[in-house]
C-alpha cells in the first residue's frame, strides 16, 4: 500500500481536468485515522486570522454505541468529523443569497463569498445544511472556508492539510481524490443532509 | 481601451444603478425597461457575477420608453421630466384640450415627442394641473412605426393616468387617445444591425478628439477612486425622482378626491404590503428596497417596520428576497395611498435574545435564532447519517 502523503502532484491534477468535466478542488478527510486533535481548526484560525467564535473548520464529535440494551455489547466509539465548507455542486448558500455575493468559481469549483457585496444578512448560514458560513461581527460580513484560495492559487496546500499531524486530510481535484481513495480501499461515507441534495464535494472515508 | 469605447459611444439615457431593482438584488425579476425597448439589444440586463443592473448601450435611439417604464426612476433622459413639465406649462391653455403628439402624427399639437412612450403619468397629468380641460394623446396606428414595441408603454401610462384622474374625482374621460393620420415628418429609424462597428467607434473618437482641441482622450480609470463597495451603496436610499414628480402633480390637481379607485396591483407601480409572524427582523427588505419605502425602528425593546405606501413602486424585491417568506404583496389596492400617503406599521414585535448564541430575535414563537434552530437539527441529521449505515 502506498504511503500516506498529503501532497498530491499538481501535474496529475491538471491531466484529470483535461479528461473529465469541470474541475472541482476539494478535501478528503479519512475519519478512520482522525485523532480529533482540532489542529486543523487552530491552523485555519491562524491562517485566516478569524475572530473569537468564527471557525471555518469545526470538528464535531459523533458518539456510537448503546448501553441501554444489556443483552448486547455496547461497542462504543467516537468519530470526529471535521466540517469545513463542502464546496457543494449546487450550493444552497448561493441560492439563498439575496444580493448574489456567493459564487462558485468555474475554474476550480471553489465557493467564495464576495465581501464587498455581502450585506451580512445571514441567509446563507440559515440555508447551509453544514453550518459553514460564519458571521464575522467585527466586519459585519459572512465568512467561510475558502479552501485557502490565497495559498492554493499559488500552488500551496490549505493550512489545515499541511498542519494535520495524523495526515488524514488530502487536498486535490475531486476525481483524483476518488482514485486515491480507491487505491487505499477506503470506504466512502456520504454526508448529504438536508431536503434538497446540495451535492457536497468534500469526501469522507470511514 | 474600455475607456475609449465609453468616450466613443454614449447612450442618450443614463441609468442610476442604485435605484435599479436588478442591481440591488439578483432575486429581482424586473425587466420593465427591456420589455418596452424597441431596439433589439439596446438594454442589457446584467445578472451575472459583476451585477450592475440594467445598462443602456449606444444602439439606443433615445425614445425614452424605458425611462417611462422604470417604476423606480432609475433611467433618466437627457431632457429630464422637470424641463418637459416646464415646456408643457408654457403651452397649456386654460379650459382647452392639451394635445400630445408623436413625430409621425399629423395635425395640431401642443407638444411633439419622438414617441409617446416617453410620457410618464406625471407629464400626462401636468396639463390638467395647469388648468386644461382635458388631455389628448395623438398618434397614428403604431403598428407601422419602427418603435412599435414601445407602444404598449404609452397605453399603460394612459390607463394608469386615467385611473389616477378618476381617483382624484375628475373623471377618467378627461384623458383620451386620438388616432390621427401619418404626417410627413421624418420618423425615427432604427439603426443598422451593427451599431458598434469599428469604423463608427473610431470616427466618433476622432470627432470628439478634434472637438476637444487636439487633447488626447484622458484615461478615466487612472483618476477614478476605487469604487464604493456594494454593501455600502445599498445602505443608501436615493429619492425616486419620478415618484416625487407624480406626488407633486397629484397634490396640485384641482379635484374633490372623494372616490378612490381600487385596482389590481399586478403590473402597476404601487403595492400594499403585509408581514406575517415569520418575520425575524433581519432588515433585508429595508436594505434592498431601492426607494426607501421601508424603515425599521427599534426602541425600548420593541421592533417595528414602517411602510411608506406612497414611495413603494411595487418592484416586489422585499417579497422575493425575504428568506422566511414573511412579506406579502396584496393583489388589489386603492389608489388613495398616493394621495393620502399613509405610513403603515407592518409589524411590531418584542425583541429578545437567542438563548444559545445571544443573537437578536423577534416574537414569542421560539427561544432560539434561526441559525441555532437549524444547527441543532443539522447535527442530529449528520449523526443519524453516520449511524444508519451511511456507508
Amino acid at each position: 500500500m502506498a504511503e500516506y502523503n498529503p501532497v498530491l502532484p499538481r501535474e496529475v491534477v491538471d491531466r484529470s481536468f483535461a479528461k473529465q468535466g469541470p474541475k472541482q478542488y476539494t478535501l478528503w478527510v479519512d475519519l478512520e485515522h482522525c485523532i480529533g486533535c482540532n489542529a486543523c481548526t487552530v491552523a485555519c484560525k491562524a491562517e485566516n486570522n478569524t475572530p473569537v467564535g468564527v471557525d471555518y473548520n469545526k470538528v464535531i464529535e459523533i458518539e456510537e454505541g448503546d448501553f441501554r440494551d444489556a443483552s448486547k455489547t455496547p461497542n462504543v466509539g467516537v468519530t470526529f468529523v471535521p466540517m469545513p465548507c463542502m464546496h457543494c455542486g449546487r450550493p444552497a448558500c448561493q441560492a439563498a443569497c439575496p444580493v448574489g455575493a456567493i459564487t462558485k468559481r468555474k475554474e476550480d469549483g471553489i465557493v467564495l463569498i464576495n465581501k464587498d457585496k455581502c450585506i451580512g444578512c445571514r441567509y446563507c448560514a440559515w440555508a447551509c445544511p453544514y453550518g459553514a458560513p460564519q458571521f464575522n461581527a467585527e466586519a459585519k460580513v459572512m465568512e467561510k472556508c475558502t479552501l485557502c484560495v490565497h495559498r492554493t492559487d499559488k500552488g500551496l496546500l490549505p493550512a489545515c492539510v499541511t498542519t494535520c499531524p495524523a495526515k488524514v486530510r488530502f487536498f486535490g481535484e475531486l476525481n483524483e481524490l476518488s482514485t486515491l481513495m480507491k487505491e487505499r480501499r477506503a470506504l466512502s461515507v456520504s454526508i448529504s443532509v438536508g431536503g434538497a441534495d446540495t451535492k457536497p464535494s468534500v469526501k469522507y472515508t470511514k | 481601451m474600455n475607456s475609449l469605447i465609453e468616450i466613443g459611444l454614449e447612450a442618450p439615457l443614463r441609468v442610476d444603478s442604485t435605484l435599479c431593482s436588478r442591481y440591488r438584488s439578483t432575486k429581482s425579476e424586473c425587466a420593465a425597461c427591456a420589455v418596452v425597448c424597441p431596439v433589439p439589444g439596446a438594454v442589457r440586463l446584467d445578472d451575472g457575477v459583476d451585477n450592475n443592473g440594467a445598462a443602456i448601450n449606444a444602439a439606443c435611439v433615445g425614445c425614452g420608453a424605458c425611462a417611462s417604464a422604470c417604476p423606480n426612476g432609475a433611467i433618466r433622459s437627457l431632457e429630464d421630466d422637470g424641463s418637459l413639465a416646464e415646456r408643457i406649462h408654457e403651452q397649456v391653455q386654460v379650459g382647452e384640450v392639451f394635445r400630445f403628439a408623436c413625430t409621425r402624427a399629423q395635425g395640431r399639437s401642443d407638444l411633439v415627442l419622438p414617441c409617446l412612450s416617453r410620457l410618464t403619468e406625471a407629464l400626462v397629468l401636468e396639463p390638467i394641473r395647469g388648468g386644461a380641460q382635458g388631455v389628448a394623446l395623438c398618434a397614428p396606428d403604431c403598428s407601422g412605426c419602427g418603435l412599435r414595441k414601445a407602444a404598449p408603454q404609452w397605453a399603460r401610462t394612459m390607463a394608469f393616468s386615467q385611473a389616477l384622474c378618476a381617483s382624484a374625482g375628475l373623471g377618467a374621460e378627461r384623458i383620451s387617445s386620438v388616432q390621427v393620420q401619418v404626417g410627413n415628418a421624418e420618423e425615427i429609424r432604427l439603426p443598422a444591425r451593427t451599431p458598434n462597428s469599428r469604423r463608427r467607434m473610431f470616427q466618433s473618437i476622432a470627432k470628439r478628439w478634434k472637438a476637444s482641441g487636439e487633447a488626447a482622450p484622458q484615461d478615466k480609470t487612472a483618476e477614478a477612486a476605487p469604487p464604493e463597495p456594494f454593501r455600502e451603496v445599498v445602505q443608501r436610499h436615493s429619492e425616486n425622482p419620478k415618484r416625487m414628480n407624480l406626488l407633486q402633480v397629484l397634490d396640485a390637481l384641482p379635484g374633490s378626491r372623494t372616490a378612490s379607485k381600487v385596482v389590481a396591483t399586478a403590473g402597476l407601480p404601487l403595492a400594499q404590503l403585509d408581514v406575517d409572524s415569520r418575520c425575524v427582523g433581519c432588515n433585508v427588505c429595508e436594505t434592498l428596497c431601492p426607494v426607501g419605502a421601508l424603515k425599521h425602528r427599534e426602541e425600548s425593546g420593541n421592533y417595528s417596520l414602517e411602510f411608506d405606501a406612497a414611495q413603494c413602486t411595487g418592484c416586489r424585491i422585499c417579497q422575493l428576497a425575504c428568506y422566511h417568506q414573511a412579506m406579502h404583496v396584496r393583489e388589489a389596492e386603492g389608489l388613495a395611498q398616493l394621495f393620502d400617503r399613509p405610513v403603515v406599521t407592518l409589524i411590531s414585535a418584542r425583541v429578545k435574545k437567542c438563548l444559545a448564541c445571544g443573537e437578536r430575535i423577534l416574537g414569542d414563537a421560539s427561544d432560539y435564532c434561526p441559525a441555532c434552530q437549524v444547527s441543532g437539527d443539522r447535527r442530529d441529521a449528520i449523526a443519524r447519517r453516520f449511524f444508519s449505515g451511511g456507508l
